[in-house]
């Protein structure tokens, strides 16, 4: 995720997801936002995030002016303010590494500058878009625009077991590392090739446990009568 | 229900099901007891037409009267719920509420019917309030009452169920035993459970190497130390105490 | 390789969109006809893999981690449509509920990974299986291709920050494209292990591969020309001018025109120019010729590695 370089995505996938509620510990507060129809909030996050990125550089106070109804709508979410500025936090590095590369140009702190601002209001945007709205209910909506079934299908069946095998991985993985004895001394090499040579295998048995679950979903879903 | 000379043998060679012979009245609760690899999950997914994966015109297996056949298929998995080991393989829906409806709607039921059927069952199991619960947010138990509130939605005449009480603590499985006995549709338990089949079911069956050793009276066979062991079971120790019947 | 919100600008944006659902689209409708209703399930299971594959990381060089984009892995597995429809679905989970790529660059993003990506890394996995059957050549074949898919979207990536004005094509493509060389490596050796465990765990999985989604000329005809298209509009225009022409293309486009002055920061280009040569994108384009023998003798080394003689018997 970005250009990699000095960034560790370990902390994305490590931690953070081991708890899982933090997706969803939001998206099923009361407020003004989270009760507006689904529908309504996808159409209002795309055309802000539209307008923010089309917008052209010397339109200064309409970015202020984008800023300000973003912070009113934090605001009535009732979303807790340090969780969005965390996330906010998190997500930020990611857009910095690629943004580095538009210092390299002249005029390139304008440029970058500009860059960061669209950015930080963007992911603000989707931000507090998936944190009040379920997936779920974003499920629903891309249904009722005719989005091929198949594809929903996909996304629906996707959502519901990425946390299985999330959790899945982890388990083997750490299974077979607490299995495995190369000590790190000996050798950085054999260490490393061991490590790459467990990650294949770790991967390579989640794949067929996949497929044999598919096998058991697609049963499942036969007993209950579909065709 | 009826079964009659029932064979099978995966692709793969493995577990095979040699000559079943059982018929099952209506109403009655059959426990279905045997050790690893005897085929009792390969006969349960007999009995609603998963396996085999293509059937023909003649079948071993019929359900009230009617053979199993692609074209009596829609009927008879609507008349028989099959209740799998592992919830998480049932429970495919993003929401709860999603996941018990999937059934009511595939078999043709739309708009308010289907959020007043789903409530129905999610009372049925305790669960009353979870409709908008998220799968991944469940613990095992109610994972499995989920997925047995997405069976009983379909209102089957026939449940089966394969080991029910797996990986449940105890007052789960209590939970467990006094929702089943609550329910009155014929019932066929597949399970290691001994104590489950003393306390459920009047009749037990016992499955060895795809093929039935022995069918009767469940408090008779189980406590029949030396069928039990010969099979790879033992005598449950609820019976060596008292006998509750 | 995620592009946030913000860097590819509003006609990209667009333009990356339709041919993002164009792609997967005919991807869905090829997968519609051909998947039996059996394996439908495994679209969403494989894209939940994908994600959790990509959660692993690989230790690179010193202190960074790459990670996997998988999209030759599952197209080996299980055929380039179903491999375009899991990456997208990935893509779009990670959008929203992840935040982990923009909105506005959804459609580039898919455009890269569900389609450039799975594109290059099948065609060249077929391509080089045809003259390399056997279990090296498997392994010679998954890992080169794996490389060259991930290499062929970062040079798709640069040429949309490019084109967007963002990141200049003289930035882009060595930043990018040299980056990705060695990130390609590790997806080249993961997609290599992962088909060799699978193999070894369950090889009829990798017999009905290619039947499970059959992707006949047609449709790989189509998205080859979507494929093609997008390229020849994100990449193309830097491909054959030197950087010098960069101005006049953002002339003949109509670009907001930076006036040139002395960059503030000078670029970090010494890592890749090769002596006696001054541009960055010519060195990357060299540095990727080189590369690519390169890493095809490295696979080829690795399937020699991994895969002991042959005897008689399995020849």
């Amino acid at each position: 995720m970005g250009v990699g370089a000095g960034i560790d995505p370990q902390t994305h996938g490590g931690k953070s997801l081991m708890h899982h509620e933090f997706l969803d510990r939001y998206s099923r507060l009361d407020s003004p936002v989270h009760r507006l129809p689904a529908a309504l909030k996808f159409v209002l996050a795309l055309i802000f995030v539209f307008v923010t990125v089309a917008l052209p550089l010397a339109a200064r106070e309409w970015f202020i002016g984008l800023f300000a109804m973003l912070v009113a709508i934090a605001a009535l979410s009732r979303i807790p303010w340090l969780f969005l500025l965390k996330r906010l936090l998190f997500l930020e590095p990611f857009v910095l590494g690629v943004a580095v590369l538009t210092l390299f140009q002249p005029n390139g702190i304008r440029v970058f500058a500009t860059i960061f601002v669209r950015s930080t209001l963007c992911l603000l945007t989707m931000v507090l878009l998936s944190n009040t709205t379920p997936f779920a209910t974003i499920l629903q909506v891309l249904r009722r625009v005719r989005v091929p079934a198949l594809f929903v299908t996909t996304l629906a069946l996707m959502y519901r077991y990425l946390f299985v095998l999330v959790d899945e991985a982890e388990r083997m993985h750490r299974a077979r590392a607490s299995r495995t004895f190369t000590p790190k001394t000996s050798g950085n090499h054999a260490h490393r090739i061991h490590l790459w040579q467990m990650l294949g295998t770790v991967i390579g048995q989640l794949f067929v446990r996949s497929t044999e679950r598919a096998e058991r979903i697609y049963a499942a879903m036969l007993a209950r009568g579909w065709r | 229900m009826e079964v009659h000379g029932l064979q099978f043998r995966y692709p793969d060679g493995a577990e095979a099901l040699c000559g079943v012979n059982l018929t099952i009245a209506e109403g009655e609760c059959v426990g279905l007891i045997g050790p690893n690899g005897a085929g009792k999950s390969t006969l349960l997914l007999h009995l609603n037409g998963i396996l085999p994966e293509n059937p023909g015109v003649s079948s071993s297996v019929s359900v009230f009267g009617q053979p199993i056949t692609a074209a009596t298929l829609p009927m008879i998995r609507r008349d028989v719920g099959l209740l799998f080991q592992d919830p998480d393989d049932q429970l495919f829906c993003p929401t709860v509420f999603e996941d018990v409806s999937f059934g009511p709607k595939q078999f043709g039921l739309a708009g308010e019917q289907v959020a007043t059927v789903v409530r129905k069952a999610l009372e049925q199991v305790g669960l009353t309030g979870f409709e908008n619960r998220l799968p991944h947010h469940l613990s095992r138990g109610e994972k499995r009452r989920v997925c047995l509130a997405g069976v009983l939605a379909c209102q089957p005449r026939v449940l089966v169920l394969d080991e029910p009480s797996s990986d449940l603590d105890p007052s789960g499985k209590r939970e467990l035993k006094a929702l089943l006995k609550q329910i009155p549709a014929t019932k066929i338990i597949a399970t290691h459970d001994l104590e489950l089949v003393v306390e459920l079911c009047p009749r037990a069956i016992v499955l060895d190497r795809g093929k039935i050793v022995a069918d009767g009276s469940a408090i008779e066979l189980l406590n029949d130390e030396t069928l039990m062991l010969a099979h790879g079971l033992e005598r449950p120790h609820i019976l060596r105490h008292c006998h509750p019947h | 390789m995620h592009i946030p919100d913000g860097f590819v600008d509003a006609k990209t944006a667009v333009t990356s969109g339709v041919l993002a659902v164009t792609g997967v689209g005919i991807a869905l409708w090829q997968a519609k006809r051909t998947l039996p209703a059996r394996r439908v399930p495994m679209l969403g299971l494989a894209s939940a893999f994908v994600f959790a594959a990509q959660m692993l990381n690989f230790p690179v060089a010193g202190g960074t981690s790459g990670h996997l984009i998988g999209a030759t892995l599952v197209a080996v597995l299980l055929g380039p449509s179903a491999a375009a429809i899991a990456l997208a679905a990935v893509l779009v989970v990670q959008c929203f509920l992840f935040n982990d790529g923009g909105l506005t660059a959804l459609g580039a993003n898919i455009f890269n990974m569900a389609i450039v990506a799975t594109l290059v890394g099948y065609g060249v996995y077929r391509l080089v299986r045809r003259f390399a059957p056997g279990q090296r050549g498997l392994i010679l074949a998954a890992a080169f291709a794996g490389w060259c898919s991930t290499v062929a979207a970062a040079i798709s990536c640069a040429g949309q920050l490019a084109i967007s004005g963002t990141v200049p094509w003289s930035v882009s493509f060595p930043a990018m494209a040299g980056v990705h060389m060695l990130i390609g490596i590790g997806e080249g050796l993961i997609t290599a292990l992962v088909i060799l465990a699978i193999t070894k765990l369950r090889a009829d999985l990798l017999d009905n591969t290619t039947s499970s989604v059959a992707t006949p000329v047609t449709a790989f005809v189509g998205f080859g020309l979507v494929a093609a298209l997008g390229l020849a509009l994100f990449v193309s225009p830097f491909a054959c001018k030197w950087p010098d022409g960069l101005e006049k293309i953002a002339a003949t486009l109509g670009f907001e025109h930076h006036a040139l002055e002395k960059p503030l920061l000078p670029a970090p280009i010494s890592n890749y120019a090769l002596p006696g040569i001054n541009s960055a994108v010519v060195a990357t384009a060299l540095a990727g010729v080189i590369g690519t023998v390169i890493v095809f003798a490295l696979s080829w080394v690795l399937a020699r590695v991994l895969i002991p003689k042959p005897t008689a018997e399995s020849r």
